[in-house]
Order: structure tokens, then sequence, then C-alpha cells
């Protein structure tokens, strides 16, 4: 039933819902990419570069950030926002680094295989 | 995959960290989630919505907060406590369901769980922490070592004069008392009493950092020149002697002829030198007439400061004082530093080693409840087999299905735990009462307190990991889909639990034959204790000490002045049978003398036991006469120089001629003040050995002469034989000897028997009273785990019994089969036991007297009570099986 649900929403709204641990990877890219950031600014970038396809739960991006710093890929540190507001500042550690790297490669192979698997469905 | 299990450890270490700090992550993670859904509502207004409006968006865009959070604490708590709450009410549902399976684990785990912590009470109270007092653990005393005898050569009792150049010149130690053990006579109204005291110097009470229950402790000021003469009492003789009457405080007592107040009351545990009470003594130089080296000395190591760093101070002390005082000090000697929780547990050695042979039974107790238990959940998770299997697929994860079987566990285990606590609680008073009360500190006080319940929540937790662990992997295990599939419970089949269960049994029954083997042995020791005959006959005899004011009794013939009356006047009594007077309580032999024959020379020196005797010893301890007389009325009267031997002196030194009308020499009487120097007694009788060492130890040899003797001053053990319970003599002979000289004080007043039970059996009585206590539950806890495993195998083959029977197998058949089966588990643990027996029978090697540790009759007859007892136990389920009726079995599918 909820899985029902869920199909009529992405039919609404044309946007298809982040997949199951892409979310941790795009995190740490975006990390590593525009350096330090707040929760709301990370979401910002993802919503700005997803350019509407993805439907993202924002608040779930909390919950990553705390399975990422659990793991000690991100560090987080209490700061003062643009607008002079008390914000917590996520930024990638080292291992971060080394962890999007392998996570990336192996992101690029899988969708290098989905791809290929799927244009061979076409092709017949 | 390391990489996975590191990214799960570290997840695990999240866990463990948030679960340590608490709520307050909480916070930061709402205030950064509130700010987030501001941010983006203030978007949504500046994009042209109404505030309304953007708050929903922002809250819609954002998700479900609520959702957040409950992932968010998956994260960050070790358990959910949700889940937890949930996993308890139903394994509490669960355990309702199967009471009798709950009342059984619970009953056998309370046993051994009550049994360990009862014993680790008496452990930890008497060995690990018998002493209250502060900083015990740095309280030293100093021995003043001779190089030249053995570990034990040497001495701890010091003069005035070197406790006080050692308080002054050591620089290792942060304090210093000293204590002299004395007997006071305390005279009230009726007659007089001997108490036990302790000279204290002063800072004593400073020292052990306990001030008074009731009252004061002595101050410094009770030490000066002319203050009042005050002491301090006991607790235990104040409840004892005075009822614990608050209205004795401040009134004066007259100990030792001096009127002393009574200034409190120390707390229970105060038990400093194991006085009654403690008068303070300011030491003083004495110029040349210094006391004898009595004073026990107890130091405080400054912190820091190590027991060979104080040894090296105080030896510069003591070569000091062995110039100055040449008497006193060994020609090699060296100081040794001791600390005195060392001391207890040096002294209590023997005890100790029986406590923790006790501990050991205990723990192998414990393992037997724990197995049982094991058992019992074992049978019942194969009987739950399709359940968890329903679960599996219903999406319950391992981990979840290890947790459910886990939390019962602990449910049980807890249960256990608060019944353990209740069976510790009532097996202490009982232990307490059987306790030999000389072997352990009298400051120790067994109750159960903070440690041991601590300990008995570990246990309880322990166990759930020893009992729980298996059968929550074994339900965890399993392929979700075969017991499913499996809906038949046919021929053997369906349970695979079964090699482990069996593997249970047989370590139970194998656990319990060790211990029951250990019991056996000291039950067999104690009786060839108790049987041993001491040569004798202590029944209807009461016996007490007297104390005699030594003022007025110096020389025997003064002392003999009092006697002879007092036996008169004992043997008027009604119900007195006979009196006599001695210098040592039956069955030992008094002081050791240098001794000859007169014609018998010899190249070594001859040594013998001698005491004083009146002329009724021999008749009421009906010793036996081998040859010869005993002292006649006149003889004794006379002070006549005879005397009478045992069996040993003429073995040993008359070559096993008749010793009569020789003459023996006691060397020690030439040296006696009063003895008038004629140490040569004419042998009159020959009597059968005493027992004069004590149970097992060899018998020396032993000379008994007149107490009218001079010199003979100190036969000052009265016996009485009654014709009826010498235990109600004690007011009579109290009044007589008041009647006779009311300054006489009666000591340790009591019966012969109780004396000998007390001192020489209580040792071992206390183990093997025990040990048997222990083996009689560990049978018990074996017949329960017998029969529950038995009656459940047989409950799953109702079905193939059933089949058997339809196709014509006989009802004894079914029963042989049955009971052959449990017994094979039984005789495979017996065997296991006996080897581990073999071995582990050398822990109590040391305790046994009379009995080798590999005694046949004790082996052979626990074997036997235990394969009974377990044929029993596997007899009631054959039974029920063979009495199966086919059809009943094969319709109950």
């Amino acid at each position: 039933m909820v899985k029902a649900e869920k199909k009529r929403k992405e039919l609404d709204t044309g946007k298809s819902e982040v997949l199951q641990g892409t979310l941790d990877l795009m995190i740490l890219k975006t990390l590593h990419a525009l350096g330090p950031l707040h929760g709301f600014g990370i979401a910002r970038r993802i919503e700005q570069v997803s350019r509407d396809v993805l439907q993202l739960n924002e608040g779930t991006v909390y919950t990553s950030l705390l399975r990422l710093q659990q793991q000690g890929w991100i560090a987080a540190e209490w700061g003062t926002s643009e607008n002079n507001r008390k914000a917590k500042f996520y930024s990638i550690t080292k291992r971060g680094q080394k962890q999007l790297e392998v996570e990336a490669e192996n992101w690029e192979r899988i969708s290098g295989v989905i791809g290929r698997v799927l244009r061979l469905e076409s092709e017949r | 995959m390391s990489s996975r299990r590191e990214s799960r450890l570290r997840a695990f270490a999240a866990k463990l960290r948030g679960f340590l700090r608490g709520p307050q992550r909480d916070d930061e993670f709402d205030e950064e989630m509130r700010e987030h859904l501001r941010l983006l509502g203030e978007r949504f207004v500046a994009q042209g919505m109404s505030r309304e409006e953007a708050a929903a968006a922002a809250r819609r865009q954002f998700g479900n907060t609520t959702l957040l959070q409950e992932d968010r604490r998956e994260l960050q708590t070790l358990l959910s406590i949700e889940a937890s709450w949930h996993d308890l009410r139903y394994a509490l549902r669960t355990l309702w369901r199967s009471r009798g399976f709950a009342a059984v684990s619970i009953a056998t785990l309370g046993l051994g769980i009550g049994a360990a912590t009862a014993i680790f009470s008496v452990i930890v109270n008497v060995l690990l922490e018998p002493f209250p007092y502060k900083e015990v653990e740095r309280m030293v005393f100093p021995r003043i070592h001779n190089v030249q005898q053995g570990p034990e050569g040497g001495r701890q009792g010091y003069t005035a004069t070197e406790v006080l150049e050692f308080a002054e010149g050591s620089r290792s130690l942060d304090g210093m008392i000293a204590a002299f053990g004395d007997v006071v006579l305390y005279k009230h109204g009726e007659g007089t009493e001997r108490l036990d005291a302790a000279l204290v110097t002063p800072g004593t009470f400073e020292f052990f950092g306990m001030p008074a229950l009731h009252g004061r402790v002595v101050q410094p000021s009770d030490y000066e020149p002319g203050a009042p003469p005050v002491f301090v009492m006991r607790h235990k003789t104040w409840m004892a002697r005075f009822n614990g009457d608050l209205s004795i405080l401040n009134k004066p007592f007259v100990l030792d002829g001096t009127a002393r107040t009574l200034l409190g009351i120390m707390p229970p545990r105060f038990g400093w030198y194991a006085a009654d009470v403690f008068i303070p003594e300011k030491l003083r130089r004495e110029a040349n007439a210094d006391s004898p080296p009595y004073w026990f000395l107890l130091g405080r190591l400054k912190p820091g400061v190590s027991t060979q760093q104080a040894e090296a101070d105080l030896t510069v002390i003591a070569r000091r004082l062995a110039k100055s005082h040449p008497q006193y000090y060994p020609a090699h000697f060296t100081v040794q530093v001791k600390t005195l929780l060392d001391s207890v547990v040096g002294r209590y050695k023997p005890f100790k080693a029986m406590l923790y042979t006790v501990l050991a039974a205990v723990g192998l107790l414990l393992l037997i409840a724990c197995s049982n238990v094991a058992n019992l959940m074992l049978a019942r998770a194969t009987a739950r087999e399709k359940e968890f299997a329903l679960r599996a697929v219903l999406g319950a994860g391992r981990t979840r299905l290890v947790r459910l079987v886990m939390v019962e566990s602990l449910a049980l285990a807890m249960a256990g735990a608060m019944l353990g606590i209740l069976v510790a609680w009532g097996g202490l008073k009982s232990l307490v009462a059987a306790m030999p009360p000389n072997l352990i500190p009298s400051e120790s006080v067994i109750a159960l307190n903070a440690p041991v319940l601590t300990f008995a929540l570990c246990v309880a937790i322990l166990t759930t990991l020893i009992f729980g662990l298996a059968p929550a992997l074994q339900a965890s295990r399993r392929d979700v889909n075969d017991p499913l599939r499996d809906s038949s419970k046919g021929v053997g089949g369906g349970f695979r639990g079964r090699g482990l269960r069996d593997a249970l049994v047989v370590m139970e029954v194998a656990l319990s034959l060790t211990l029951l083997i250990g019991a056996g042995l000291l039950m067999r020791s104690f009786v060839a204790q108790r049987q041993l005959d001491l040569g004798v006959r202590a029944d209807h005899v009461f016996r007490t000490a007297l104390v005699l004011p030594g003022d007025r009794y110096k020389t025997a013939e003064q002392a003999t002045g009092f006697l002879r009356p007092l036996l008169a006047r004992l043997k008027a009594l009604p119900g007195v049978v006979d009196a006599a007077a001695a210098s040592a309580i039956p069955p030992y032999g008094g002081a050791e003398s240098k001794t000859e024959i007169a014609g018998k020379t010899h190249p070594e020196e001859w040594q013998t036991l001698f005491q004083y005797v009146s002329e009724e010893y021999f008749r009421v301890l009906r010793i036996e006469f081998k040859e010869g007389r005993a002292f006649s009325e006149a003889e004794v009267d006379d002070a006549r120089r005879v005397a009478v031997v045992n069996e040993t002196f003429v073995r040993k030194y008359s070559a096993n001629e008749s010793p009569i009308g020789r003459r023996v020499r006691l060397g020690k009487l030439e040296t006696a003040a009063d003895a008038g120097r004629d140490a040569w007694f004419e042998i009159v009788g020959v009597v059968a050995d005493l027992r004069n060492r004590g149970p097992h130890v060899t018998i020396e040899p032993e000379v008994w002469v007149p107490y009218t003797i001079p010199g003979g001053s100190e036969a000052n053990v009265l016996m009485v034989r009654t014709a009826q319970d010498p235990g109600t003599m004690m007011d009579a002979v109290r009044q007589e000897v008041w009647a006779t000289d009311s300054g006489v004080a009666l000591a340790i007043p009591g019966t012969l028997e109780d004396y000998i039970s007390e001192a020489l059996y209580a040792g071992p009585r206390f183990g093997f009273l025990v040990m048997t206590i222990f083996g009689c539950i560990g049978l018990i806890l074996v017949t329960v785990g017998v029969y529950s495993v038995l009656a459940y195998s047989t409950t799953q083959r109702t079905h193939e019994i059933g089949i058997r029977m339809a196709l014509g197998a006989e009802g004894s058949a079914v029963l042989e089969m049955v009971v052959s089966a449990g017994l094979r588990l039984v005789m495979a643990g017996i065997a296991v036991g006996m080897a581990v027996s073999l071995v582990l029978v050398r822990v109590i090697e040391a305790q046994l007297a009379g009995v080798t540790a590999y005694d046949p009759a004790t082996l052979a007859a626990t074997t036997v009570l235990l394969t009974m007892t377990a044929g029993i136990a596997c007899w009631i389920p054959a039974r029920r099986a063979a009495r199966v009726d086919p059809m009943v079995a094969l319709r109950h599918e």
C-alpha cells in the first residue's frame, strides 16, 4: 500500500526518489567539492544539482550526516552561518575522501553495468 | 570484507557512545532540524507564500520529523527501549504460559545463585575485607626474625622501650600504636568475672579511625598523669554480658582492683586484639627493669612507602636496640614488615583453604544449575522451532530472535537472583551458626552487604550468558523453511538440539559426582577424626578455668589452700560424681620439660609433657591404668614426689620395661621459684595414652604429678563429673567457687564435650556439613536435569513409541529402551566425573585426615548413590512411555 502511494506521488511530481545509499555518496561529493557546509546548504546544493529530477525528503540529509559522522568520513563543528545564526558545519575527512573515491568508482562501475544491461534489453 | 566489519564496528561504537552520553545529542539534532525548517520557510515566503503555507510546504519538503528521530535513535542507541520493553512483556507472557518450566528454572537458578552468594559473602567478609579500619591495607607490624630458625622463628612482641624507640625513630611509618593483651578480673556485687583486656597506647582509636557507637573513645587527655582511670568496651561484650544496657555508660567498674569509668561502647565491628575492654596505658622507658617483650606493634606505612623500605628503616633501629638489649635479640636476625591483612590470611590458612574448596564446590553447583536450565531451554527451543521459523519468515532478524530468547533468559535469571538472595539470606544464618568461631577474625561480620548483592546480580547476568546463549543461537540458526515443512514428529526426528542436551546431562552428572566425592571424603575424614579415641571420656564432664588473683595466690601452697576446700565443696553438690583439678584442658598435655630416668643414660636430650593434677583426675576422665595406681589422697595432701606416666613415655624412655618404682626427673621444676630444687619423682602408675597434642598428631611422652608440689600453682582447670547434664552445673559451680573466694573468676566455663567438639572438630565439621549440603543440592539438581531431559525426549517420541507398540513391542521393552538411553548418559557422566575427581581431590587432600584421597569406599558409595538416584529419574518417564496407548499416540498427530 505504501508502495502504491509512493508510485502515485512520483507520477504526480514526475520526480524519482533518492536511491537508498546514494544520498551518502551525494553528500560526500558535495562536501568534497564545496568544502564545509551546513545541512541546509547541502540540501540546497543537491536540489540545485538534481534540477528537480530527484525528490528529496530534506530531513533524511541529517540522518545521513549522522551516519557518515559515525563512520568517521565527515567531521562536524558548530559555527556561525551567513546570516549570523548558530549552525553546524560539516566537512569531509581524509578517510571520507578515500571512501568517496571507492564509492564513486563503485557507482561508475555499477551504473555502467546497469546501463549496458538496459541497452541489451532494448536492442532485442 | 574487512571494511564492512570495520564499518559495523564503528556503528556499534557510535551506539555505545550515544548510550553512554545520554540524551544530550537529541537537542543538537532537534535544533538543526528546526533551523532547517525555518530557513526553508523563509525561502518559501520569499517566493511569495503566506506564512502558514510556507510552513506547511517546508514541513512537506523536509519530511516526517518523528520518523527521522526514530532513525536517529536507531543509529545512536544500543537497544531500542520500546523493542526491549516489548520483548520483556512478551517474555513474561511466554514464561507465564509455561509456568512449570519457569518455576523449575527459577528454583534451580535460585539454589545455585543463592549458594554462590552465601559463600561469596563469607569469603568477602572473612578473607577479603575482614577489617573495618581506616587505610587497613597500609597497616603493618614488624617481626624480629631469627635467621637460624624456620620461617616462623622469631618474635613480634616488644618491650616498652623498644616500642618507644621504634615509634620515635621510624621514618617510614605514619603512626604507630602498641597493644598488650591481658586478663583482668572484674569484681562486682556477686563475685568476680574474667575479661580479656587490651592495654592500648595513646592514639590507638585515632589510628583505627573509628568513633565510639555510644559515649566516646579514649582521648589524649585520658593518658595524662593523674587523669581518672577509664576504659572502653567492645560491642559484643556489652551485648553478651550487659544485654546492651546503656545505663552502664559512665559508671565505674572495678577492674583488677582499680575503679575505672566506662567511657564508651565501640561499634560492632571494632574487635582490635579480640579484647573485651580497652584500657589506656602510656608507655614509659623503664630504667633498668624493662617489661618483658609483650607489646604488639602496629604501624601505618606512609603513602608510597613499600614494606621493603620500612624493613630497611626499622632494621637500623633494631640493630641499635640489639646492642643495648642483647638478651632480646638472637645472634642473626632480620626485621620483617608484614601487613595486617596478610597476617590474617596466614593465621586462618586452613580455614581459608576450606572456604575456597567450598567456593569451588558452589561454582560446580552453579554450573549444574545453569546446564539444567540450558537443557530445559534447549528442549523448549526445539518445541518452539516452528514459532521461531514463523517469526523469521515474517522478517525478524537473527539479532532480534537471539534477543528475544536472551530477554527470556534474563527474566528467568533475575527471578532466580531474587530467589537466590533469599536463599543466601537464610543460608548465611545457618552458615554463621555452624562457623567455627575461633577461625575467623573477630572483626568480621558476615552479612549480605552491597558487594555481595552486586556479586549476586553479576552472577545472574553471567548465568544468563551461560545458559541462554546456546539455546538462543540454536533458535536463530535454523533454516527458515525446514521446520515449517517438517510437520510430522516422526521417528527420532525434529530435534537437533539433542547432542547438546545430552552433553549437558553428561557434564551435570560428572560435576555432581565430583561434588559428592568431595563431600563423601570430607565426611569420612570427619567421622574418622571423631571416632579416634582421645583417651578420655569427655561425656558428663563440666570444666572451667579459674583465674586466681595473682597478688594473693603466688605459691602452690596458697593455691592448694583454695582448691582443696573447693574440690570438697564441689563433690558434696547433689548430682556431682567427682571433681578434679589439673593444669591443662584434656586431652592436651600441659607444659614441656627436659626429663631423665634414674639409672638410664642416653646421648640425646629427652623431652616430656607434664602437668599437675589432683588425685581424682584419672577417675574423673576415666583414664585407664595399664600398670600401678593413681596418687592417693595422702600423697597429694603431703605433696609427695610421685608421678604417673603414659604408655608412650614407657615405650620411648623405658624400653618397654615396667617403670614402676623408678625415678624420673623433670628439669623444668628446678627452675621454678618455689620448687625446692628437688625434681625427682617416683613413678607409681602407667596410664593409657591421651591424644595430648590433638587428634592425628603424634602422641608425646607425658608425666602427671600432684598439684600440691611446690611450683604447681598452675592447676587452674576444674573438671566436674556429673550424673546429669553437665551443662546445668554452671551456676552451682560458680556459686561454690565464689563461696570459697569471691575474688576468683571463672573463664570459659562449659562442658568438656562442647569444648572438644569446638576446638578439635569445628573446622572439619563445617567443611563436611557445607559440602554435604551442596552435594545434596547437586544431586537434586541432577535428578531434575536427567528427568526433564528424558521426559522431554520421550514426549517427543510418543508417536514413535506408539508405532513400536502397535507393531507388537512390549511395554517392558519400551521401558528398557528409555531407561537404558538415560543410563547411558549417566554412565558417561560418571566416567567423566570419576576422572575429574581423581584430579581434583588433590585440592582437598590437605584437609583429609584418617582417609586417603582415593578412598575406594567413598568412590563406590557416591557412584552407587548417584546411579540409583539417576535411575529413578530415568524410570519415571520410562514408565510413562511404557503406558502409552498406541491408538492415542497415533491419533495424536
